[in-house]
């Protein structure tokens, strides 16, 4: 190893605090960076899954609806449903009431005709109990019993109304939470709505036609076949997600180059005389300067490193603890763009104290105590 | 032939605020190759200051100075820190080791900013000179000032510079070890031929060198 490296390890280790609250810092932002996207990812990827899942070809919500299923405004007459029944080579129509629970975590909750909903989706796969038949009755996937240790019949209190537990169902069926459409429609007050139709054609090659068909009866409404939804569902094609994890990257940034900046700095001041002894052995400013700057990389690099770790780690145990957040495994792509992010932010906050202690005066620096 | 240090109406004059004070008030030094100087003088006449110009570490308000048929005036500032890198070598009162580092690194440190990389005869040859064998895996705070100070002279003269600038290298160390660092200068300059200036207070370090030169107020009074 080369001397000046052992004097950058030496100094790195000759202030533990300050090096670990470094490291520490970088890794939080590597760390931030990368759960950010792969829970963005996972949830919406996970979240596609489900919608899929559903079976329809076709979905159909009102205009002005978001992509992101819950987030609808105003929710259309359930009527309509019969009109889209009657065109040619539809099979079933199911209408979903939608509603996003905040107890117990944020979950989707599908208001369901149970009839229609079986008839696009093929029916649920029963773990335990039965179909919703009475209007309290409630359906809840195995994850979510699981995770808030849900048995059959007892009571679950949401939307401030007691539900009883008829069935434990296989996940993946668009939502965790199923309840009658009436009694959605009755606690959030939308008589006879609906937030989403899912249609299933008679054969998946009349997809387009019944998408052509729906266009001309109901103009403005959105309407898109299931496997363009699917195709949508990434980060990169839904702007306002991407301008979350934009800004979330900037914090996370922002953290890392000022800590740097600061560690860096103080460590100049509390070199100062080691910096003019350089200069009296004739080190150049660019000599300093890069000596700084590897230092600053040293840390930069280990944060790097603790960062992917302590993000698989995290991504385990937050599969472990909170099995119905999903979060995407570590994307080589995004690894390499916090890797850069990383190093970029540790060179630039460690650049201005690296130019101030190559511009430090020598005999000042010597006299310096 | 040329003389290795020659310095026309050297001054030099530090700004505090709005106080101005003359450090040097026009010093005209020749120095050949091969010397060793001692300067001599009260406190705040200068000596430091003289000895930081012919080193470049700072640069003066006026006057001339070569060194080795340099015209430090009109060098760049790393211009003079490529000089000093490869033809002065500085040992300091306070002894000045990179704290982290071992003795071994820090004379190596040395090497690697010169750039010519390790020369391990030269590295042996001067550890043997100065008896620093068992002690090059120490760090600073584990040596005594002498052995910290003949650390600091291993450093200074490793890379064979021209010229080594000494500021008081006895003055933080008891009489036994404050022999041995002279010694260690006298068999350097003769061995080697190595020219020295060194700043002392003490009058028996003045009596080893060849040549003693006295200054007062930023002048000199006597060579
Ligand atoms: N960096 C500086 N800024 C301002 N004034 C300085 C500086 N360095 C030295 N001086 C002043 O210049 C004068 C000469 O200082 P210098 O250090 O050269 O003296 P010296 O002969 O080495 O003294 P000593 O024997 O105490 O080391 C002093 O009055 C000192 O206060
Ligand atoms: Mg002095």
């Amino acid at each position: 190893m080369r001397v000046v490296s052992k004097m950058i390890v030496a100094n790195v280790l000759h202030r533990p605090i300050r090096t670990i609250v470094s490291i520490l810092a970088v890794a939080i932002e590597v760390g931030m960076v990368l759960l950010v996207v792969g829970m963005t990812n996972g949830m919406l990827h996970e979240g596609a899954k489900r919608v899929e899942g559903v079976g329809a070809d076709v979905m159909v919500q009102p205009p002005g609806a978001s992509f992101f299923l819950g987030l609808t405004v105003a929710p259309m007459p359930i009527k309509l449903a019969d009109r889209l029944q009657e065109v040619p080579h539809v099979q079933a129509v199911a209408p979903v009431l939608l509603h996003f629970n905040t107890t117990n975590g944020l979950n989707l909750m599908y208001g369901i005709d149970m009839a229609s909903f079986d008839s696009v989706s093929g029916g649920f796969v029963y773990y335990e109990g039965g179909p919703l038949q009475h209007p309290d009755d409630i359906l809840v996937d195995d994850w979510y019993a699981k995770a808030n240790k849900n048995k059959l019949g007892q009571t679950l209190n949401l939307i401030n109304h007691d539900f009883h537990v008829a069935g434990i169902v296989e996940h993946g069926k668009g939502a965790r939470i199923f309840i009658p459409i009436q009694t959605m429609q009755t606690l959030m007050g939308a008589h006879d709505k609906a937030s989403i139709f899912f249609v299933k054609c008679t054969d998946p090659g009349y997809t387009d036609d019944v998408v052509d068909s729906f266009e001309s009866l109901l103009p403005k409404y959105q309407i898109m076949p299931v496997r363009q939804y699917m195709s949508m569902m990434t980060s990169n094609s839904l702007p306002a997600l991407t301008d979350f994890v934009r800004a979330m990257i900037c914090v996370a940034v922002g953290i890392g180059f000022l800590v740097i900046f600061l560690g860096m700095y103080t460590t100049i001041t509390e070199r100062t005389r080691e910096i003019g002894i350089l200069k009296s052995l004739g080190a150049s400013k660019t000599y300093i300067v890069q000596a700084i700057l590897e230092e600053a990389a040293l840390l930069g690099g280990v944060g790097i490193v603790a960062g992917c770790i302590g993000t698989i780690l995290a991504r385990r145990l937050v599969m472990i603890y909170f099995p119905t957040i999903s979060v995407d495994p570590l994307d080589g792509a995004w690894v390499l763009r916090a890797t850069l992010l990383a190093i970029g932010g540790t060179l630039v906050g460690a650049f201005y104290p690296a130019l101030r202690a190559a511009q430090l005066d020598p005999v000042d620096a010597l006299a310096y105590e | 032939m040329e003389p290795i240090i020659v310095t026309e109406d050297l001054k030099k004059t530090y700004r505090i605020g709005k106080v101005m004070v003359q450090a040097l008030r026009g010093v005209n030094l020749i120095v050949q190759e091969g010397e060793f100087v001692a300067i001599v003088g009260p406190s705040g006449c200068g000596k430091s200051t003289l000895l930081h110009l012919l080193g470049g570490l700072t640069t003066p308000t006026s006057g001339k100075l070569f060194i080795d048929g340099n015209d430090f005036g009109s060098m760049s500032d790393g211009e003079r820190t490529r000089f000093r890198r490869h033809k002065i070598g500085f040992v300091f009162q306070r002894f000045n080791l990179l704290p982290t580092l071992t003795a071994r690194q820090n004379i190596r440190m040395a090497q690697h900013i010169q750039g010519n990389g390790f020369n391990p005869h030269r590295f042996q040859a001067i550890v043997d000179m100065l008896g620093l064998h068992d002690k090059l895996e120490q760090r600073p705070y584990a040596l005594s000032g002498g052995e910290q100070q003949r650390v600091a002279f291993a450093r200074a003269v490793i890379c064979e510079p021209k010229i080594l600038l000494a500021d008081e290298p006895t003055g933080n160390l008891d009489s036994e070890n404050s022999q041995v660092v002279l010694d260690m200068m006298r068999t350097i300059n003769r061995s080697f031929r190595q020219t020295i200036l060194m700043i002392t207070h003490n009058p028996e370090a003045a009596a080893i060198a060849d040549r003693t030169v006295r200054m007062r107020d930023g002048h000199i009074i006597s060579d």
